[in-house]
């Protein structure tokens, strides 16, 4: 790689634009993964020729170049591992126009959801992939990754919101893929290539998205378990009967003892929990789904049910899921949570099974590890919690990661539902992905010859993940 | 290296950091600036590094962790109940103890204007400001950059040195830039935005291209409440037709700014009355955090009414 002519960035973006010293290399040579690596400099463009100009000099340098939202990821999708330049794109976030009569929002890729959100709430719509992170996260970032959230069951994930994408090659060429229409019939759905591809293929500079009418009511229930495999029953039989829920939600054991333990939530100390939403335009064409996921829990001897359509009733239902993520990360002092195994998805039928095998891989290697998620989508989450500071920890979780992803693969699920690959997920996926992996190396020459675009990520991830760079943590061999 | 151990009892608080990066969107610093480096969760990153030894201490760290307007917005957010302003009130003191002369956000005072009246000592409600060897002395360690001691020198000696939009010099100056503009004959109005209430929306209003409507300039605050009477009045003498503040609504208000700002305002609108000015040339809208509708509504609406005004002097119509 040739060392990166700040000068001739500077050129492109201004001197306000580059940061190349060691702390701000440092603070972007990380994201919300367990990994770090240092990049020679972090560049902002402003607009759409700005990012044309610097891949054009990356490309002839043969410089890395790695798109970046805000770093949320978990699995070290823009942890810079060879180094090269950091696209930071927040400074693009402009929403270029809102389109009600044709039922899509034109947006820049630094915009934040939330932001975009807050937008389009006034015209009685939103755009609902909407992942837990989204006051923070970046569409450019959701799109590149194919976020999703707990409404995913119902709305769907980002590949499904993308109607059109403007992009930069790697060689500076801008181009539009797909169409801001409904449907589009013909030809490689190219803008659906870009989703998910983690900033392998292109940079993404513009999006058009779709975005669905904002309900009028929402009724969300719980149910208790006292046995996991029959919350897991429920969850599939739901998901079976034809009704359509808009959120359904496992919560573990593990996850309600930490809950518990660090807000006090005071929630039942049962084997498992569901909490089931229906939304809609009327209370007559919600009850009957409520009806219906109730029947079902009790059939599989979920008790304690409860629902209400009541916003406050509503949050406090919801308290142990929303207070789930940092629950976790208070369970125990000695033990941070780790972006780990992060996510998973499984069959519906297989999602009890799931989690009881995360609990036992989490056993037998001396780890403790949770499984919740949004089950109605087949997403399941886990974090592991580790003493950090040991390397035989690592190990532990390096065996546990692929344990888990062995399971995974062996009852037809997949490696991310949500999260990304990176670089912490890389060696599952290359397993799973293991007859088209040269197929997509071959499209990624196609758009990126000098493989400059976040080079060994996704495909091309390590096998090693606990090797591939400096974990983020001081670890010792004691 | 310079010795970090200061810092080591916060190694299991910072590992617990997640770097989720929730606390990005609560910190006006990082607002108004955008680089990673100036949120909280890469002040944390830095002292991570300092403390594995992956960083060398430097003035530029120094500086970033002396950088904070102390709200808290980035503790109360954090997923993981990491108490950031407990670990900058350590970082700063081992800065200070390393022999780090940086001073962030922390007030100065000039001491070539400053006539010792203590009224800076007396506002300050942290007694970060005392009077020394015939000289005021900042505590670095306790003063919050409020802007209090700010508000009342007489001298007009106490400043933020970057204030990321809050100090009254940088927002006379960006004011001043627009309304001065020769090439825009159009320039009325100055709209200060308060940076937790109406810059969400401000951001989304950038579809209609609303920030560079050629009539009026936004200009963000951290905080409406820091917004002083002479920026309002300066703004006026300097040929502004008007202004319009957009502050939270006070129950939402999480820093007591809403309540200050509008009690400002309506002293302000008394004076100008005695003056034979027409009071509509101010005007306070609470927008909730994130309304476009409610900020464009007010600003249009404002417009409006400035325009039925008229210039308020003489030679500051356009």
């Amino acid at each position: 790689m040739n060392n990166v002519n700040i000068e001739r960035l500077k050129e492109i973006v201004g001197e306000d634009n580059i940061r190349d010293n060691a702390a701000d290399r440092y603070v972007y040579g990380s994201d919300a993964s367990v990994h770090e690596a240092m990049p020679q400099v972090i560049v902002r463009p402003e607009n759409i020729e700005q990012v044309q100009r610097i891949m054009a000099y990356a490309d002839r340098e043969k410089i890395p170049v790695i798109p970046r939202g805000s770093g949320s990821g978990m699995c070290g999708q823009v942890v810079p591992v060879m180094g090269g330049i950091i696209l930071d794109m927040k400074a693009m976030n402009r929403i270029l126009e809102i389109n009600p009569q044709n039922g899509y929002c034109r947006v820049e890729p630094g915009v934040v959801d939330d932001d975009l959100n807050k937008a389009l709430k006034p015209y009685g719509v939103f755009y609902p992939p909407t992942p837990a992170s989204s006051v923070v996260a970046t569409i450019g970032g959701e799109i590149a990754n194919n976020a999703s959230g707990t409404r995913s069951v119902k709305y769907g994930a980002a590949r499904d919101a993308v109607l059109e994408l403007k992009v930069v090659l790697a060689n500076g060429e801008c181009l539009s893929f797909g169409s801001s229409t409904r449907v589009a019939a013909s030809g490689y759905p190219l803008e659906r290539l870009i989703v998910g591809s983690e900033g392998t293929l292109a940079v993404i500079v513009e999006a058009t998205l779709r975005f669905v009418p904002i309900p009028k009511l929402r009724c969300l229930g719980i149910a208790k378990f006292n046995v996991l495999g029959d919350a897991g029953d429920a969850i599939s039989d739901i998901m079976g009967s034809g009704c359509q829920p808009s959120m359904l939600e496992l919560i573990d054991k593990i996850a309600i003892t930490a809950a518990n333990k660090a807000e006090g939530l005071g929630l039942p100390e049962v084997e498992a929990i569901l909490l089931f939403e229906a939304d809609g335009m009327a209370k007559e064409t919600i009850d009957p789904e409520i009806e219906n996921f109730k029947a079902i829990c009790e059939r599989h001897n979920g008790f304690g049910i409860e629902f209400s359509y009541d916003e406050k009733e509503r949050a406090r239902i919801f308290a142990g899921r929303s207070k789930l993520f940092p629950s976790l990360s208070k369970y125990d002092e000695r033990l941070p949570s780790t972006s780990l195994a992060d996510d998973m998805a499984v069959p519906f039928s297989r999602m009890a099974e799931c989690a009881n095998k995360i609990h036992e891989v989490a056993e037998r290697n001396g780890l403790v590890m949770t499984a919740y998620g949004h089950c109605g989508a087949g997403c399941m989450h886990t974090k592991i919690l580790m003493d950090t500071d040991k390397e035989i920890q690592w190990e532990a979780a390096r065996k546990a990661v692929a344990e888990i992803y062995d399971f995974v693969r062996s009852v037809g699920g997949t490696t991310s539902a949500e999260h990304g690959i990176g670089l912490s997920k890389a060696a599952a996926f290359k397993k799973e992905k293991e007859t088209t992996l040269e197929l997509m190396r071959a499209i990624k020459k196609v758009f990126d010859p000098n493989n400059i675009l976040n080079p060994g990520k996704l495909m091309d991830g390590p096998d090693n993940w606990v090797e591939a760079t400096n974990l983020r943590y001081q670890i010792s061999k004691a | 290296m310079t010795e970090v151990n200061k810092l080591e009892k916060w190694k299991t608080a910072l590992n617990k950091c997640i770097r989720c990066g929730y606390c990005y969107e609560h910190c006006p610093i990082y607002k108004s600036t955008r680089w990673e480096i100036d949120s909280p969760r890469g002040k944390l990153i830095l002292l991570f590094g300092l403390l594995n030894g992956e960083l060398e201490p430097s003035d530029y760290i120094a500086n970033k962790l002396f950088e904070c307007f102390h709200c808290g917005r980035c503790q109360k957010a954090c997923s993981s109940g990491v108490p950031t302003l407990d670990i900058y009130a350590d970082a700063k003191a081992y800065f200070l103890e390393a022999g780090f002369d940086v001073l962030g956000t922390t007030s100065q005072t000039d001491e070539s204007v400053c006539a010792g009246c203590l009224s800076c000592v007396r506002a300050c409600k942290y007694e970060a400001r005392s009077f020394s060897d015939g000289r005021i002395v900042t505590d670095r360690l306790k003063c919050r950059s409020c802007g209090s001691c700010i508000d009342v020198c007489p001298a007009k000696g106490i400043s933020i040195g970057r204030g990321y939009g809050t100090n009254p010099d940088e927002l006379l100056k960006q004011a001043g830039l627009f309304l001065d503009d020769a090439g825009n004959p159009n320039a009325k109005a100055i709209v200060f935005s308060c940076g937790w209430s109406s810059y969400p929306g401000f951001q989304a209003a950038r579809c209609d291209t609303f920030d560079v409507n050629p009539e009026y300039k936004v200009l963000v605050t951290a905080c409406s409440g820091r917004l002083k009477t002479h920026t309002v009045l300066e703004t006026l003498e300097h040929g502004a037709w008007g202004i319009l503040v957009c502050c939270c609504p006070e129950d939402e208000c999480e820093h007591g700014g809403s309540k200050k700002i509008k009690a400002r305002m309506q002293s302000l609108k008394g004076t100008l009355e005695k003056m034979g000015i027409d009071t509509g040339c101010i005007q306070v809208a609470e927008v909730p955090q994130g309304n476009r509708k409610r900020f464009t509504d007010a600003v249009k609406g404002f417009m409006e009414q400035i325009r039925a005004i008229g210039p308020l002097f003489s030679g500051s119509e356009k």
